[in-house]
């Protein structure tokens, strides 16, 4: 300790020596609650470890959500089964053709509170006369449940129950709802008439 | 002089550690000197660039960039890896109570890594940097560094190997780890950004890794084991507390590694939450070694002795870097400090007012022991702190301060970036000043260091060659 | 702590962990990345290699040090929500009917006018994800084909100098990758969006103070030869207005590494959407077609300076 820098004026030279006071708790203390914050920290802003997940996106699942899609899936799908297999009959426009194919559009059948006996029908097919909305057409129906999976037709039926275009503006269909039908029709290998149809419960 | 190591043979008289070291540690020193007055001037053209872009505009040479670059490598390879090696190799020797092992090896190396540097920064200024940060020596340059490097740190290790003290002091464990690392990082740097080019924004991640341990891990770690061995010894009492130490060098070496990539990054988003949660990390450390600190010094009289002065400011710069490299890690604090002159306050705090300093320090408490004279002028020794403390001072506060209006202004859509520039350059100006009072003190430094190397060799190595060559003569006369 | 071995092994695993954490990981992760497909163009690969004149600017960019004073990393904040309504359909009533419950506060009589006026029109403007979604679900069973645009956030975004955030995708093939550290100069790692005009950068790099007068950009004018004018002025020389134009007789051409940097600015963009970046960037259109994404200018720049 001087201010002078010549050495020969110093005191003898000691290495250093380390003391024993011991380290603080608290000090560990600290270290847990870092250690907890740090954990907090990168659930929030880890983005999940994934190496497509940048921030401002907090998981895969936030990103996966921002892709380009529109609003309400169930109907775009549906629209698109429609447009596969249903339109050659039904037309685009729901209005179907007199005599032979019911029209959908404005269709109390449709418009059904329940739609137990819809999925009924378009599972196992309908043959015979039928009554919509005041018009009387005799035709067949083919079933579906063989080509259509129980989210295809709880879609197309959500679409034409719900498309406000053609002026309907029913309820949605779940694919639950046909699974459970689905089920309960599972023996069944011929189409239904109307007459058998009507007098199902619409709500079973 | 070499000695098998023994353990039961007693340590090593002072003076006969000192002799040992006396030509590769000053001839280290004396480079370092060297290098930190040519990365000031570096430093100087680059900053004054900013203020006068014309200057020097029509030499591709002195491009903005390429003296920027020029000026980091020279003050971290040039300076600061010289002056660190050359600490650590005296500190290794004398805490172990055992000469160097191979001074005239150690030479060599040094003579290496100079014509290393010198190669890097020539390659800078003609433009084959390689353009990554802190790494931009080209590809023919680094290799020799490496090598250079090696020859050192192996000699090191052999005089660690053969300490005669087996208790390990704070420091050694704390050389002993930065030795090891810097091989590490420089290698794996190196191979994987300029050799074998990962792919993409990986070289990115790697780059930031890079500077982030060598500034935590290198230059901390030597400049911790230097203010841990100056601090007890320059004050004359014990350091507080031994346990302290390992806690401070365990967590400092876990977390200590991590920091520097910050949030805006085109990485995905746990790289940077990472880097922030482990440099949030680093405040136990930080606190450790405060304490530890500030319970050894007690009432010190910083006037007293001139390396004290310099080692506590080094320490207090220190604390100051790590508590804003925390700060600088949160996402909404580098929202507002990255890409303004904040990041440049932060990075020279660390350099020049922690490392640089430390080492100032060490230097001017390590040559008087070493030629066994006295300082050619104390006065210069003492201008020097001023200047350099003063400097460091101006420069790290307007930069910081500046950054921080400065990314304000960045994060405010409807300023014009003309705005933020000129809100950053008003701040640039006063770091101009500071970079002048930085140049002038570096200047005494090699100014003090040059006339007592001249003397000490007119002193020994004059009349040994005379005594050599004296009778030869007198023989042929006959 | 006094058995030196010990100290290095403990030292080793320590330290290593930064470099596994840092190096080895995110090297498992992104070491093979792959160029992926442009979310909208699915045919399209992004990123593209640079072309050769761009590659050889970027090393001139490399070898200038251009990284000290310009980044090249556009950062984003956050994300909004908008609602636009592309197509109206063919049951106007029933469009409005779900308009007037989706956007409070509007009358019909103003919807209806609305709805016969040009398309996309902006229904809502900066809702939350759920609030966007719920409205396109109540138009959408009408007829009409409305969408939920994403439009990335930020300061840099809002500054105009990038469209989204950059990301790793974006500097797949470059090497090196210089995302600079400091932003002395603007950010450009869209400035081909914002500048697509090759003189403009050359006139920039020639004479900084051309465009701004207080501008610290050093002139780069050794990128240039000076040379007389022969019996026609060269197709490449720079055009200049009468301030800063060279003497009568003399011309300025860019050397080949002026072009090639030029090149380089040109090829940066990054306004691809891809997977990790969502974003929705609509063209104004009259027509019914569904909003795209284009890569379209921002701003137009000017050939030569005007002042």
């Amino acid at each position: 300790m001087n201010s002078d820098p010549n050495p020969s004026n110093r005191p003898q030279e000691i290495e250093p020596i380390a003391g024993s006071a011991r380290a603080p708790v608290w000090l560990f203390v600290l270290v847990a609650v870092l250690a907890f914050w740090g954990m907090g920290f990168l659930d929030n802003h880890g983005g999940g470890f994934d190496p497509l997940v940048y921030k401002p996106y907090k998981s895969l699942a936030e990103l996966k959500a921002d892709q380009p899609r529109t609003g309400n899936d169930a109907f775009r799908k549906g629209q698109k089964v429609f447009e596969s297999y249903c339109i050659l009959c039904h037309q685009s426009t729901g209005k179907g053709l007199p005599i032979q194919y019911p029209p959908l559009a404005g269709s109390d059948w449709v418009q059904a509170k329940d739609p137990g006996r819809l999925i009924r029908l378009v599972l196992d097919g309908i043959q015979g006369t039928i009554t919509v909305s005041g018009q009387q057409l005799t035709g067949a129906m083919p079933p579906w449940k063989e080509n259509l999976t129980d989210e295809d037709i709880a879609s197309v039926l959500t679409y034409i129950r719900g498309n406000q275009e053609w002026g309907n503006s029913a309820s949605q269909v779940t694919p639950d709802q046909v699974k459970a039908i689905r089920g309960k029709m599972a023996g069944r290998s011929t189409a239904w008439s109307p007459e058998e149809l009507l007098k199902v419960n619409e709500n079973e | 002089m070499v000695l098998a190591a023994v353990p039961s043979v007693p340590p090593v008289a002072l003076a006969e550690i000192d002799s040992s070291c006396r030509v590769p540690v000053l001839f280290l020193f004396a480079c370092a000197a060297f290098w930190v007055v040519t990365a000031s001037i570096f430093a100087l053209i680059a900053s004054l660039k900013l203020h006068m872009p014309d200057l020097l505009a029509d030499c591709p040479w002195f491009n903005y960039g390429r003296v920027q670059a020029a000026q980091m490598n020279a003050l971290i390879y040039g300076f600061a890896g010289q002056a660190a090696l050359g600490v650590a190799l005296w500190l290794i020797a004398r805490l172990g109570r055992t000469v160097l092992v191979q001074p005239g090896y150690v030479v060599a190396g040094a003579i290496f890594w100079n014509a290393g540097i010198k190669l890097g920064i020539l390659g800078i200024l003609i433009g084959d940097t390689t353009g990554y940060e802190w790494l931009e020596m080209p590809a023919y340059a680094s290799p020799i560094l490496f090598v250079a490097y090696a020859i050192i740190g192996v000699c090191g290790l052999l005089t660690f190997h053969q300490r005669r003290e087996p208790t390990l002091y704070v420091s050694q464990w704390f050389l002993l780890a930065a030795l090891f690392w810097f091989p590490w990082i420089y290698s794996t740097a190196n191979l994987l950004l300029v050799f074998f080019p990962v792919r993409g924004v990986l070289q990115a991640s790697i780059n930031w890794w890079y500077i982030g341990s060598l500034s935590g891990i290198w230059f901390g770690f030597i400049g911790l084991a230097v203010i841990f061995y100056f601090l007890p010894r320059l004050t004359g009492g014990p350091l507080y507390s031994n346990p302290l130490a390992m806690v401070a060098f365990w967590t400092l070496a876990l977390f200590g590694g991590w920091g520097g990539i910050h949030h805006g990054a085109p990485l995905p988003a746990w790289i940077p939450s990472v880097s922030t949660v482990f440099t949030v990390l680093t405040l136990i450390p930080l606190l450790a070694i405060a304490i530890n600190w500030n319970k050894t010094l007690g009432p010190a009289n910083w006037r007293e002795s001139l390396p004290l002065r310099f080692v506590l400011f080094g320490a207090v710069a220190y604390l100051l870097a790590g508590a804003l490299s925390i700060a600088d890690s949160l996402p909404q604090v580098s929202q507002t400090t990255h890409f303004t002159f904040f990041t440049t306050a932060r990075t020279q705090l660390l350099l020049y007012g922690f490392f640089g300093m430390t080492m100032f320090g060490a230097i001017y408490h390590i040559v008087p022991l070493l030629t066994q004279s006295e300082w050619p002028s104390a006065k210069w020794a003492d201008r020097h702190f001023t200047l350099a403390a003063l400097g460091i001072a101006l420069y790290v506060a307007s930069l910081a301060l500046g950054g921080v209006f400065q990314g304000r202004a960045l994060n405010d859509p409807s300023k014009s970036f003309l705005d933020v520039l000129r809100i950053g350059l008003l701040f640039f100006r006063v770091s101009t000043l500071g970079d002048v009072l930085m140049l002038a003190g570096n200047g005494l430094l090699a100014l003090n260091l040059g006339v007592w190397l001249v003397r000490c060799c007119r002193a020994c190595c004059v009349p040994a060659i005379v005594a050599v060559v004296k009778p030869q003569m007198a023989g042929l006369a006959r | 702590m006094n058995h030196g071995p010990l100290i290095f092994l403990g030292v080793f695993f320590a330290l290593a962990l930064s470099w596994f954490g840092l190096v080895f990981e995110p090297q498992l992760q992104l070491g093979n990345a792959q160029p992926t497909t442009n979310v909208v163009n699915t045919a399209e690969l992004y990123p593209q290699r640079r072309p050769g004149l761009a590659k050889q600017g970027l090393d001139v960019y490399r070898s200038l040090g251009c990284a000290s004073c310009h980044s090249q990393q556009v950062g984003q904040t956050g994300r909004t929500y908008d609602v636009a309504l592309n197509d109206a359909g063919t049951n106007r009533a029933a469009v409005v009917g779900a308009l007037l419950k989706v956007m409070p506060g509007a009358t019909a009589a103003e919807l209806e006018k609305l709805v016969a006026g040009p398309v996309p029109l902006k229904v809502l403007k900066d809702v939350t994800r759920a609030v966007a979604d719920a409205a396109v679900g109540k138009l959408e069973p009408t007829g009409a084909k409305a969408e939920v645009n994403v439009i990335p956030t930020g300061p840099d975004i809002a500054r105009g100098w990038g469209k989204r955030r950059s990301v790793a995708e974006d500097f797949l093939f470059d090497q090196p990758v210089m995302l600079g550290s400091q932003r002395i100069g603007p950010d450009l790692a869209d400035v081909g969006s914002r500048l697509p005009v090759a003189e403009r950068h050359l006139l920039h790099l020639y004479n900084p103070k051309i465009f701004e007068k207080k501008s610290v950009m050093p002139p780069y004018r050794f990128l240039f030869e000076k040379r007389k004018i022969g019996r026609e002025p060269s197709p490449d020389a720079l055009r200049f207005n009468s301030e800063f134009a060279p003497e009568r007789d003399c011309e300025i051409v860019p050397t080949d590494q002026a072009k090639a940097l030029a090149a380089y600015l040109l090829s940066l963009r990054a306004d691809a959407v891809i997977f990790e970046t969502p974003m929705t960037v609509a063209v104004a259109t009259s027509t019914n077609a569904p909003a795209v994404s284009t890569n379209a200018p921002v701003a137009a720049a000017t050939n030569a300076p005007a002042k």
